[in-house]
């Protein structure tokens, strides 16, 4: 292939594409919304979801995978999947005595490189984006969980820390008339 | 490449939130005098990839040594930049050297999976748009003016045109 | 030889349908056909995972007759492939799995003009898939 016909690092034109243009993306989205911080969470987390929705089939055919059966294998692959599209692997941790909840802790989050927010924008979760994408991946498998940011780098935390928790399995679809 | 399905997938949020953010508005609201919405759907759009350009290229040329001309300018963008971010080089670059750019890519990355047909081709504006922003604003970050459209006549393939502004 | 190909989606819907060498057609309308499928391989699902001795993740992969091979790839997000072959075809799970990737994926899940849970329409998404099948070793081989 002849794409490495260039003097920039691909791989870092890569990251900052993405970081960038999800902050300007952000930026239109907080302006649509006339500052309405709880919107603009929405809207990132839908975001996410449908993101999560298409990623999770490529992951699929990318790993062959084979479905979850427990909590801890689901945790094994999310962190396998921020290895394969972000680069970054995120610790397993504070898993819930029933073994049904768990943490991602992230030491650097590559969404959030170049960004500062205003103290005015302190209810903004700028990367619940990631939280809406693992809801929509595991809903596509299957599995009902929520997700939400408990620590964000981006409010003087040391690190950003993600929570899924397990609510139930989705059953499979049956076609009327048929057991 | 695994990174890009995932840019990929951002670009296309980024394209159907902003077809879809001004639809909520109630029908009397669009007055005679406002544009009509789909260009300033597409104008949105091209605004993000505007911004989007000039910080990334900001980043990306710190270490490359400053360029002499405008001719110099625009092959890097053209050249390098193009293929950093396209996965590809561009397929054609001409110049009239009077400040008009035509760059053309027959497989243009966020063309590559839609199904060349009329019904589509109607679609492929507001998949080029960003990417009009991103040279505009790129361009601009380098010092020059300029203005970015595309013209797609067959799927995938893509023309942009730069006018650089000289006033 | 491949016969043809069922795409659905995890609730039933029949996303795609294509055939290649099938010279006796269904003596049933297609649309009933692909009910008729869709309702067989769910009861085949249930029925060979209740018989099973220890729990199962994959249970039924194929099944064959004296004519033809009906091999069953499901995805953890409950796409299923259905490929009819002749008998003699080999590893065709393999290949289903790689078209899911190479074919699905890349031509239907990336087209950011596909809703997903919709019928496919895209020709270019046909034209990929033809020629994937058709350069495949599965292809060409007829029974002796």
């Amino acid at each position: 292939m002849s794409r490495q016909n260039t003097r920039l690092d691909q791989k870092k034109v890569n990251t900052e594409l993405l970081t960038l243009a999800y902050g300007s993306f952000v930026t239109q989205i907080l302006h649509d919304q006339n500052l309405n911080i709880d919107e603009v969470n929405k809207n990132l987390e839908r975001i996410g979801y449908n993101i999560g929705l298409r990623l999770i089939e490529d992951f699929l055919s990318r790993t062959a995978a084979p479905r979850c059966l427990e909590m801890r294998e689901t945790a094994d692959r999310i962190q396998q999947a921020f290895r394969i599209y972000l680069n970054i692997q995120p610790a397993i941790t504070n898993w819930s005595s029933s073994s049904d909840e768990f943490s991602l802790i992230f030491e650097n989050n590559p969404l959030i490189d170049f960004v500062e927010l205003p103290p005015e924008f302190s209810n903004l979760r700028y990367s619940a984006i990631i939280c809406g994408c693992i809801r929509g991946a595991l809903e596509m498998v299957q599995q009902e969980v929520q997700c939400f940011l408990v620590q964000d780098q981006l409010k003087s935390d040391s690190c950003t820390e993600i929570r899924v928790k397990f609510i139930r399995r989705l059953e499979d679809a049956i076609p009327a008339g048929e057991d | 490449m695994s990174e890009e399905i995932l840019f990929d997938c951002l670009h296309s949020q980024i394209v159907n939130y902003c077809l879809n953010v001004n639809k909520t508005a109630p029908e009397s609201f669009t007055s005679q005098t406002q544009p009509p919405e789909k260009e300033k759907d597409l104008s949105t759009l091209e605004y993000i990839g505007y911004t989007t350009g000039y910080r990334l290229i900001e980043r990306l040329t710190r270490e490359v040594p400053r360029f002499k001309d405008e001719l110099e300018t625009m092959k890097f963008v053209c050249t390098d930049f193009w293929t950093a971010i396209f996965k590809k080089q561009v397929d054609n670059l001409r110049t009239n050297h009077q400040g008009v750019y035509v760059l053309q890519d027959n497989a243009f990355r966020f063309l590559t999976r839609i199904s060349p047909g009329t019904k589509q081709l109607e679609h492929a504006p507001k998949y080029v748009a960003f990417t009009c922003g991103l040279i505009r604003g790129s361009l601009a970050n380098l010092g020059i003016s300029s203005t970015v459209t595309a013209e797609v006549q067959s799927i995938p393939s893509c023309k942009f045109h730069v006018q650089v502004s000289r006033n | 030889m491949i016969n043809n190909l069922y795409i659905f989606d995890k609730y039933g819907n029949l996303l795609y349908y294509d055939e290649w060498n099938r010279p006796k057609k269904g003596e049933i309308k297609q649309e009933e056909e692909q009910k008729l499928m869709y309702g067989m391989l769910i009861s085949i699902k249930s029925f060979v995972n209740r018989l099973s001795p220890t729990d199962t993740r994959e249970g039924f992969l194929y099944y064959k007759t004296n004519k033809y091979a009906l091999h069953y790839l499901e995805t953890p997000s409950g796409l299923k492939f259905v490929m009819n072959t002749d008998v003699a075809a080999m590893n065709v799970r393999e290949f289903l799995q790689q078209l899911y990737g190479k074919v699905w994926v890349e031509y239907v899940v990336r087209d950011p003009l596909w809703e997903p849970g919709t019928e496919v329409t895209s020709s270019l998404f046909k034209s990929k898939l033809d020629d994937f099948v058709k350069q495949s070793p599965i292809f060409g081989i007829r029974n002796i």
